[in-house]
C-alpha cells in the first residue's frame, strides 16, 4: 500500500463522525476610504491622492526624483518587464508602479492579481512598490474580499503595506526582503 | 531532562527572563486591542472553530478533493507517512532537477521533520529566510516560538551573530541596520535560489490552491525567483472553500501580532510557466492524534502562537525550555502524541488557569487536554517517582481522616520548633525555593469547628 491510501485509510478509520459545516456569514463593516487609509497608513503605506493616471510619470518623477529604473503597466517603463525578464534585470528595478484591484478597509490591504504584476517577482523584488487604487474599489471586510474575487486564479497576493520584520527584538523595521515602501495612488 | 529543569537554565538570567515576560505580554497585549476593535470577533472565533471540526470530520474527503483540485492545476502532490519519507521526497525532487542552492520561507513543518540537517548532509545549501530564522540557523538553534522564532536573543546576541557571519560591526547592535544587513546578504541567496520551499497556511480544497501568510514577502520573493516551488503541509491545513479562508485572515494575525492581517497573503495555485510546483502532504502522528477523541482537537490549531504569548509558564521558562518543535500550550499538548515518554514532563509544564484556551482563535480547550494529558501519563507510568510515591501517600492520608488530624498536628507543632533551614531544605521541599512557608495557626478548622460546637 502506497502512503497516500495508508494515510487516508487511516484518516478514514479514525475520524469522528461527520460534523456540520457552518454557513459564513457576510459581517459587514465600515468600508470608507477613511477607514482604508487610516488602516494602511498604520501599518506603514503612504496614500497619495492623485487627478488621474494620465500624468503618471511626473508624480512617480515627484515621488521617486533619484530612482531611475521605473517598471510599470500603467505608464512609460524604464525597464521592461514580462514573465520572462532575467532575474539580474528584475533585481534593478527601483521602483514598480502596478494597478490594485481593489481595497479591504478593515486591514487595509490591496488585491494584487498576477495579471497585473508583469512579472510574479516584480512586486517584491523591486525597491519601491506603487499602487494605483480606484477610490471606489473599497470593501468593508475580507468577506466581502473573497466574495468579490470568485477565484484567486493563478497566482495572487492580499499586500497590506511595505514589508517589515520585527524578528530583532520586537523592533519594527520596514523594508525586510520585499520592497521597502509602499505608495497607494488614489485616483 | 525535565521542562522545569530546562527552566532553570533560562531563569538564570533573571533580567532577560523579566524581558522575555513582558515583551511576549506586549504582544499579548496587541493582541487584545486588535480582538477588541472587532465587535464579530467570537463569532469568527466560533466559525473558525466548527469549520475546522467539519473538516477534521470530514478530512479524507478534503484530502482528496484538494489533492485533485491541485492536479487539475498541474501541481504533483506527494504523500509523506512520517518525517523521514517527507525528507526523502524533497530531496528527491531536488535531486531531480540537480539543485543545491535551496532558499526556505517559515515552515514549522519542515523543523518538525528536521528537513535541513538532511539536505544538509547530502550536500544542499538550505538558507533559512525568515530573518528571525537566519538568525537562529547562524546560531545553529532552534526556534523558541511559532511566530517570533527568535524571541529569545537581545539584539546584542543578533549583533554579535552577524559581527561573525555577516562581517557587520562589533558592537552594531541596531535592529534597523542589522535587517539591511540581512537584507543584502538574504537578496544574493534569494537571486541564487534554484528551488523554494515554504510552509502553508491554508489549503484550500474546493480550488487546490496554497495560502502562506508572511510580513517580510520572503515566501513570494523565493518561490517567484526560483524554478521549482515545494509546499510541505501537515494534513491538519485543510479548509474546505476560498468563503472560509475570510474567516481565518481575519482571525490568524490579530490573535498572533495584533496586525490586521500579514503583509503578504499569498495564494499559489498554479505553476508559472516553464515552472513546477510540488506540494507534500504530510502525517507524521496526525492519523495517530485524530483517533484520539480527547485530543484531536489540537489538530484545529492555526499556529498563530497566541496560546504562548499569554502562558505566564512560557512567558517566564522561554520556549528552548519545551525541546519540542511546537512550544507553548499547543506544543505541550501535541508533543506527547509524538513520544510519550520524552515530552511526559511538558502537560505539568502549565497552571491549568485557560488563558491559552480563552484566547485560542480556533477555540481548542487547550487546558483541557493538558489536564487530560496528565491523568494519560499517570495511567501509563510516565510521571517521574518522586511524583508518582507523593501523591500515593498523600492520597492515603487525604483518605483517613484520623491519619489527617495527626499529620496536622504534627505540622503544626514541627513547623513552630524546627529550624528554617530544614522545613525549607531545596532538596525535598521544592516548592519553598522561592516562597515562605506560612505561619503554622494554632488549632486547625477542625479543632475550632469542634471548640464552637462545645461553647454554643
Amino acid at each position: 500500500m502506497s502512503s497516500r491510501e495508508k494515510i487516508l485509510a487511516a484518516v478514514k478509520a479514525n475520524q469522528p463522525e461527520e460534523l456540520p459545516l457552518p454557513d459564513v456569514p457576510d459581517f459587514t463593516g465600515d468600508g470608507s476610504l477613511e477607514k482604508f487609509t487610516t488602516i494602511l497608513e498604520g501599518i506603514g503605506g503612504k496614500v497619495v491622492p492623485i487627478r488621474g493616471v494620465t500624468h503618471l510619470d511626473v508624480v512617480i518623477q515627484e515621488l521617486f526624483p533619484t530612482d531611475e529604473r521605473v517598471a510599470s503597466t500603467l505608464m512609460a517603463s524604464t525597464v521592461l518587464v514580462d514573465a520572462l525578464t532575467p532575474i539580474e534585470v528584475l533585481a534593478a528595478v527601483d521602483v514598480a508602479v502596478l494597478r490594485g484591484e481593489f481595497g479591504v478597509a478593515e486591514n487595509g490591504t490591496i488585491w494584487l492579481p498576477e495579471a497585473n504584476m508583469l512579472n510574479r517577482a516584480l512586486p517584491m523584488i523591486t525597491q519601491h512598490l506603487v499602487l494605483v487604487l480606484n477610490h471606489e474599489d473599497i470593501v468593508p471586510t475580507m468577506h466581502q474580499a473573497y466574495a468579490k474575487l470568485g477565484s484567486v486564479g493563478d497566482y495572487g497576493i492580499f499586500l497590506a503595506g511595505p514589508s517589515k520584520t520585527a524578528d530583532i527584538e520586537q523592533s519594527l523595521v520596514i523594508g525586510a526582503h520585499g520592497a521597502r515602501s509602499l505608495t497607494v495612488l488614489l485616483v | 531532562m525535565s521542562h522545569s529543569q530546562r527552566s532553570d537554565i533560562f531563569l538564570l538570567d533573571a533580567e532577560r527572563t523579566t524581558w522575555h515576560d513582558e515583551t511576549l505580554w506586549f504582544v499579548r497585549q496587541k493582541r487584545d486591542k486588535a480582538v477588541y476593535a472587532l465587535p464579530e470577533f467570537q463569532d469568527l472565533r466560533e466559525l473558525a472553530s466548527q469549520i475546522k471540526n467539519h473538516t477534521l470530520s470530514k478530512l479524507d474527503f478534503y484530502l482528496t478533493q484538494f489533492e485533485e483540485a491541485a492536479k487539475r492545476n498541474g501541481v504533483q502532490v506527494h504523500w509523506a507517512a512520517d518525517a523521514a519519507e517527507h525528507n526523502t521526497i524533497v530531496l528527491g525532487l531536488i535531486k531531480k532537477h540537480g539543485a543545491t542552492r535551496v532558499v526556505k520561507s517559515k515552515s514549522m513543518l519542515t523543523e518538525e521533520c528536521h528537513l535541513n540537517p538532511h539536505l544538509i548532509k547530502h550536500g544542499v545549501e538550505v538558507i533559512d529566510t525568515d530573518l528571525g530564522e537566519r538568525i537562529i540557523q547562524m546560531r545553529e538553534e532552534a526556534p523558541s516560538h511559532v511566530v517570533l522564532p527568535a524571541i529569545h536573543l537581545k539584539k546584542e546576541d543578533v549583533g554579535d551573530t552577524f559581527h561573525i557571519h555577516l562581517g557587520t560591526a562589533k558592537g552594531n547592535n541596531d535592529p534597523q541596520q542589522l535587517t539591511e544587513a540581512a537584507r543584502q546578504h538574504l537578496r544574493e541567496k534569494f537571486l541564487a535560489g534554484e528551488v523554494a520551499i515554504s510552509g502553508v497556511n491554508f489549503a484550500i480544497a474546493e480550488t487546490g490552491s496554497v495560502v502562506v501568510c508572511t510580513n517580510e514577502g520572503n515566501a513570494d520573493l523565493g518561490v517567484n525567483l526560483a524554478k521549482v516551488h515545494i509546499a510541505c503541509m501537515g494534513m491538519e491545513k485543510l479548509i474546505p472553500r476560498l468563503s472560509d479562508l475570510s474567516v481565518f485572515t481575519r482571525v490568524l494575525t490579530r490573535s498572533a501580532t495584533g496586525q490586521p492581517v500579514t503583509t503578504y497573503t499569498s495564494h499559489f495555485t498554479k505553476p508559472a510557466p516553464g515552472k513546477e510546483m510540488h506540494i507534500v502532504i504530510v502525517d507524521n502522528g496526525r492519523t495517530k492524534q485524530l483517533g484520539r477523541p480527547d485530543f484531536r482537537a489540537s489538530l484545529k490549531c492555526i499556529r498563530c502562537g497566541a496560546c504562548m504569548n499569554t502562558c505566564p509558564v512560557y512567558r517566564r521558562s522561554g520556549g528552548h525550555s519545551y525541546d519540542f518543535t511546537i512550544p507553548g500550550p499547543i506544543g505541550a499538548i501535541l508533543s506527547p502524541n509524538i513520544d510519550m515518554r520524552k515530552h511526559a514532563s511538558l502537560p505539568f509544564a502549565s497552571t491549568l488557569c485557560g488563558s491559552c484556551t480563552d484566547v485560542c482563535p480556533v477555540k481548542i480547550d487547550i487546558h483541557t487536554q493538558l489536564y487530560k494529558w496528565r491523568q494519560v501519563l499517570a495511567e501509563e507510568g510516565e510521571i517521574p517517582a518522586s511524583k508518582k510515591w507523593s501523591m500515593r501517600l498523600l492520597s492515603s492520608v487525604l483518605s483517613r481522616p484520623g491519619v489527617y488530624g495527626l499529620g496536622g498536628k504534627v505540622a503544626r507543632q514541627g513547623l513552630r520548633f524546627l529550624p528554617h533551614g530544614l522545613t525549607h531544605a531545596k532538596g525535598y521541599n521544592p516548592w519553598a525555593i522561592a516562597r515562605e512557608l506560612p505561619e503554622p495557626p494554632k488549632q486547625s478548622f477542625r479543632e475550632w469547628y469542634n471548640q464552637q460546637q462545645k461553647n454554643s
